[in-house]
């Protein structure tokens, strides 16, 4: 099943914005997806990188929906990702430490 | 008002629907098709090079088709066939090849538009006709991107493709109503000569390029546009950070807000750019720039920044009125008129795609109230500029004008800087 382009909803099933990329680490295994988040007809969205294991797959459901284990003011804090050459901050699971762990390697 | 002056409304109404779906929106589309950023970029960047390389070619085109609804219908019809080949065909070749053709053929339109009306109404009403332009354009920017925005949300991006490529029927349905007969003849009712549009009278293209008047404004205008663009998605962007849940809902706002405020202006500033002359409409346009910019480097709260996007709508309404009015009194009687307004649109073009890319970098390092200060500082040259070079382009006196050659130098008014 294709990845990129599907939305992401919030654990209260809200639509949050789509899947634009997958960051993966050395070894092939992904770290985190980059989300496109909010903005009115494309204007003022803003990409966040999620950790790979804060998305829960319910591919049970018809919908296939990919759900966000992340409050939204842990997304409103998240610094935006800057593409591929910057350094990345990947927002993690509230658990595991908060937002803005080591950054990403390249994919 | 009489039926080809009603068909021009609609016609503004309807046309200024086809710029909603094709912005920022195609990015969201190309991501639910399943696209890479990178291939993303790739055809946005192609979109901009052809937006920029078709404004003065898109217009001198314009200038040697002597019938002006026939090179609106043209582009019209180019407009939808890209819209439709974006809804049902997304892949790289198709969209960037609808990209690169939406780009001629808007360069095309909006001149096309303007001819139209100089044609129409004649340089002696031009300014009103021009004001009721603005006004409807905005109206069908205001509907089309609430529109755009529910059938986005609710059906898909195709949808919104889709519904693009059907408003072009009502927006040809409208210049059908213009009638062919009435663009055609060659004297309109003030019996001024309509040769500013007439490719027969054409003369002096390279003294034109040497106008200090058209430099100046070409100037202005890519140094407001510089200031200008970067500032709606910059604050956008800072919505979405800190309105949470309601953040698309407050973009929109911001977005059509403004729309609302040149519907209501545009005719007025047509009037004063009549009465008064050119100089003071552009100059209000002008300075509302940098305080707009000042007052978003200031405030933090989202629902703030609505009241203060309000002031776009005035910068809007005089932009959008004394924009082809000007260009129209520069080139009167030359037969360049949508040549000069496609290099001012190329003006237009390289200070809004600077403006994005280096608020954006701005942004990043320093932050948002950093990136929206220099855009204000970048806005208060421009308007310094208009107030200390742009000479009053207004004719001295309607009566004379049928008689008085083009280079007279309109040098008359008192305002003059």
């Amino acid at each position: 099943m294709p990845i990129l382009g599907k939305d992401v909803v919030s654990a209260t099933g809200e639509k949050m914005g789509p899947i634009v990329d997958v960051l993966f680490n050395g070894a092939g295994k992904p770290l985190a997806a980059v989300i496109d988040f909010g903005g009115f007809l494309g204007v003022g969205t803003r990409k966040i990188a999620i950790d790979w294991s804060a998305l829960l797959f319910d591919m049970g459901d018809k919908k296939n929906v990919i759900a966000l284990d992340i409050s939204r003011a842990q997304l409103e804090a998240a610094p935006e990702y800057q593409g591929p050459d910057r350094p990345v901050s990947i927002v993690t699971l509230p658990h595991a430490g908060g937002s803005g762990s080591p950054p990403g390697s390249p994919r | 008002m009489n039926r080809h002056l009603r068909g021009l409304d609609w016609l503004n109404f309807f046309v200024a629907n086809f710029q909603a779906g094709f912005g920022p929106f195609i990015s969201i589309y190309l991501t639910s098709a399943g696209w890479t950023l990178g291939a993303i970029g790739e055809v946005l960047s192609a979109g901009t090079i052809a937006a920029m390389a078709s404004q003065v070619p898109s217009g001198a085109l314009v200038d040697a088709i002597t019938r002006k609804r026939t090179a609106a219908a043209g582009a019209i019809v180019a407009v939808m066939l890209s819209a439709l080949c974006i809804a049902l065909w997304p892949a790289f070749l198709p969209i960037a090849s609808a990209e690169v053709l939406h780009a001629f053929a808007s360069s095309a339109l909006g001149p096309a538009i303007a001819a139209l009306s100089l044609v129409l109404v004649g340089h002696a009403a031009l300014g009103e006709r021009l004001g009721r332009n603005a006004r409807y354009a905005a109206l069908g920017n205001a509907l089309a991107a609430g529109l755009m925005g529910l059938f986005g949300y609710y059906l898909s991006g195709r949808a919104v493709f889709l519904l693009t490529a059907a408003l072009g029927l009502p927006a040809l349905a409208a210049l059908m109503a213009i009638g062919e007969q009435s663009v055609s003849r060659s004297m309109p009712a003030d019996g001024a000569p309509v040769s500013a549009t007439e490719p027969a009278a054409r003369r002096g293209s390279w003294r034109l390029l040497g106008d200090r008047r058209l430099l100046i404004f070409c100037l202005c205008a890519a140094l407001f546009q510089l200031a200008n663009a970067a500032m709606l998605p910059i604050a956008a962007g800072l919505v979405t950070q800190r309105a949470g849940r309601v953040a698309p809902l407050v973009i929109a706002a911001c977005i059509v807000g403004p729309q609302f405020i040149t519907a209501l202006v545009s005719p007025w500033a047509g009037r004063i750019a009549q009465s008064w002359g050119r100089r003071p409409v552009l100059l209000i346009g002008f300075v509302v720039l940098p305080i707009r910019g000042a007052l978003l480097a200031a405030v933090v709260n989202p629902f703030m920044m609505i009241l203060i996007q309000l002031l776009d709508g005035l910068s809007a309404a005089a932009l959008g009125v004394l924009t082809p009015l000007i260009v129209a009194d520069i080139t009167r009687e030359t037969g360049y008129y949508t040549t000069c307004l496609g290099l001012v649109g190329l003006a237009v073009g390289g200070g809004a795609t600077l403006s994005t890319t280096a608020a954006g970098l701005v942004a990043d390092r320093f932050g948002g109230g950093a990136s929206f200060l220099s855009l204000a500082w970048v806005g208060l040259c421009a308007a310094a500029l208009v107030a200390a070079a742009m000479p009053e382009t207004r004719p001295p006196a309607p009566a004379q004008t049928a008689s008085t050659p083009a280079s007279t130098r309109p040098d008359r008014s008192p305002r003059q800087g």
